[in-house]
């Protein structure tokens, strides 16, 4: 059964690497949002198991979507993709409960490695 | 085939130097022109501290100038214009210069070895000849300011030029009876302006000013900066009452409007001395400044942002008793 | 000449730029020993006459700074890089970085902390795409004694293109903002949009 993925970064290129980064062997429904509040939207109002999130994004950035998650008690895995990688981030978003941090570029191997340790492929 | 065989030769032939240092900073390459102007050899130097075997580096400043090229791995620069040089090395030119040594431009390079471990590299260009020519262009600009005759800041005349403007002017009017007038002005309260606002506010309040005054001034005035915040203005063809004119008009020209300087608001304002060309003889022109420069101590002591003349007959003896 | 890159070309270039600028900044905080936080809101392809009047009004003061240095890697990718800063900043960014901010080590300190924000980020960018770059010592273009407009008249006018982009680096305890230019000629620009194109493709 396919898992409904949501890729939510503000750039077009980003999303695509991080489409074309998952595995062929992933079956994934994927939608895309281009900020904070759409991604919200979508979160709030169907199922989404998991999310791959960037940091800097207009509107509403990273770590208020996951604040956000949090609050509502929405029931999905994150995982931060982002450019900016410095431990201080890194602490703060696995603080409010993200699963993983993989810095930009996105390297498909290193993906695979945590999807398969999450269990999610 | 590989490009080997060409780096030896190059290495050694190089007229600028090439240095590699390890992590903790010890030696590992010094080429042929480091070692000839050193006197280090190679051999004797590798594995040795760079501080040991140069014992006049600024090792504070070259640590985190290394600091960098490791940490960062990109590149780090030092010219000579901000610092002479990095390796104190004698120069081998002919030409005289203030100084001995090598003038050195320095680029640091990260460097990995085969094996990944971090190094750097630093090539030392050898800048003596920008150096010394930089060196004569100074001189030369010091001849040449001297021999010039405007100051530089204001852009007024300087005083020793304007004081020969002044000689001239006054034997013109004597030899064909022209009237003469000089202004001698004075910024009131500078010294309370420069400390508050500091030198630069000063400079500024300079510049601004003596360029309103200028826009009020004829193309055969002569205006010249006589002292720190001291200026003179040679008035030709022009009596007393013309030249008291000038001066009240160049009074409200300061006062009236403010001097933006940062985000300051900076109000000044200036005494004016007047005098008419009275005398005759070849010290006429001391006289009038005398006189001019009475007027200003007058305008002073009268309470400043005014302008007084110099009244026919006044000495300092009067002065003295009033 | 308007060169203009089409809305994927300057999606992928502003991604490029933020990715080149998470790799700078995660540098830079691993060698100051702080959190750094560097932002790019946008950036702007502007003909390179408009350039002295968008900056004037923001460094007019006689306490700006201006450092310029020149990149160049295959492909026919150069350009001059230029790091404008007010001077206040400069000494914040200085005194972090273990200087002693007397006017003598002034010029020396400028030409530092440009070259360091310069290289890092470029360097990053260059991962990016495949390149590398090697740099010109970089030279101080204005400074409190110079006119900084007419400094950057002289050397924009050799350019075609600069892409402007506007930093803010954020420092735990501080804060400061300083602008890069990038100043590329028109043989480059062409480069870049194929690289771009390149890029886009690959996803």
């Amino acid at each position: 059964m396919a898992l409904p993925v949501l890729i939510c970064d503000d750039s077009l290129l980003a999303r695509k690497q991080v489409r074309k980064s998952l595995p062929e062997s992933f079956d994934a429904d994927i939608l895309t949002a281009a900020n904070g509040v759409e991604a919200l939207t979508i979160l709030r109002s169907q199922e989404i198991g998991l999310v791959f999130l960037d940091l800097t994004m207009p509107e509403l950035d990273g770590i208020g979507v996951l604040e956000a998650i949090k609050q509502d008690g929405l029931d999905c895995f994150v995982i931060v993709i982002s450019a900016d990688i410095q431990p201080e981030m890194q602490k703060r978003v696995t603080e409010l409960g993200a699963l993983a941090f993989i810095h930009k570029p996105v390297n498909p191997e290193k993906l695979v490695v945590i999807l398969k340790h999450y269990g999610l492929i | 085939m590989s490009d080997d065989w060409l780096t030896g030769p190059i290495l050694e032939q190089l007229s600028s130097g090439v240095l590699v240092v390890d992590e903790e900073f010890q030696l590992v390459y010094l080429n042929t022109f480091l070692q000839r102007h050193s006197s280090v050899q190679l051999t004797e130097a590798k594995g040795k501290s760079l501080f040991k075997v140069f014992a006049d580096l600024p090792e504070a400043w070259l640590r985190r100038k290394f600091a960098s090229v490791l940490e960062l791995q990109s590149p780090s620069f030092s010219s000579w214009e901000q610092r002479q040089y990095v390796i104190k090395l004698p120069h081998l030119r002919p030409v005289t210069s203030s100084s001995q040594y090598m003038a050195q431009n320095c680029t640091m390079l990260p460097l990995n070895n085969p094996s990944g471990r971090r190094h750097v590299c630093m090539l030392i260009e050898d800048a003596t000849d920008a150096f010394v020519y930089q060196q004569h262009l100074q001189t030369t600009l010091q001849k040449l300011e001297q021999s010039n005759r405007v100051d530089g800041l204001t852009q007024a005349l300087n005083r020793r030029y304007w004081e020969e403007q002044l000689k001239l002017e006054v034997q013109r009017a004597q030899r064909y009876q022209q009237p003469l007038s000089l202004l001698l002005f004075d910024l009131d309260k500078f010294k309370q302006l420069n400390d508050q606002y500091g030198h630069l506010g000063g400079d500024s309040v300079l510049i601004e000013l003596t360029a309103r005054v200028r826009g009020l001034l004829r193309d055969t005035d002569w205006f010249g900066r006589y002292g720190g915040e001291e200026f003179g203005i040679v008035l030709t063809n022009t009596a007393l009452a013309g030249a008291m004119e000038v001066a009240e008009r160049i009074c409200l020209a300061v006062s009236s409007k403010a001097v933006t300087f940062n985000e300051h608001s900076i109000q000044s304002s200036i005494s004016v001395g007047v005098a008419q060309l009275d005398a005759a003889g070849e010290r006429a022109h001391e006289v009038l400044i005398g006189q001019a420069d009475m007027a200003l101590y007058n305008a002073k002591r009268e309470g400043r942002n005014r302008v007084v003349s110099y009244s026919a007959g006044e000495t300092e003896f009067q002065l003295k008793t009033n | 000449m308007s060169t203009v890159f089409s809305e994927e070309q300057r999606d992928c270039l502003q991604e490029l730029i933020n990715v080149a600028m998470g790799l700078a900044s995660d540098k830079l905080a691993r060698f100051l020993n702080t959190f750094v936080h560097i932002q790019v809101p946008a950036i702007e392809l502007v003909n390179s006459a408009q350039i002295p009047a968008q900056f004037e009004a923001q460094y007019s003061s006689a306490e700006a700074a201006l450092v310029s240095q020149g990149f160049l890697g295959n492909d026919g990718l150069r350009g001059e890089a230029i790091v404008l800063y007010q001077l206040e900043n400069a000494h914040r960014i200085a005194a972090l970085l273990g200087y002693d901010t007397d006017n003598a080590s002034e010029l020396e300190m400028l030409t530092d902390i440009s070259s360091i924000l310069t290289t890092t980020f470029l360097n990053g960018l260059a991962e990016q795409i495949d390149n590398s770059l090697s740099y010109s010592a970089p030279r101080v273009l204005s400074s409190r004694h110079n006119n900084m407009t007419e400094a950057l008249i002289e050397t924009a006018c050799h350019w075609e293109l600069a892409l402007r982009v506007d930093i803010s680096y954020q420092l735990i305890h501080h804060s400061f903002n300083c602008d890069m230019l990038l100043l590329i000629p028109g043989e480059a620009v062409l480069n870049i949009q194929q690289i771009l194109d390149r890029i886009v493709e690959e996803y």
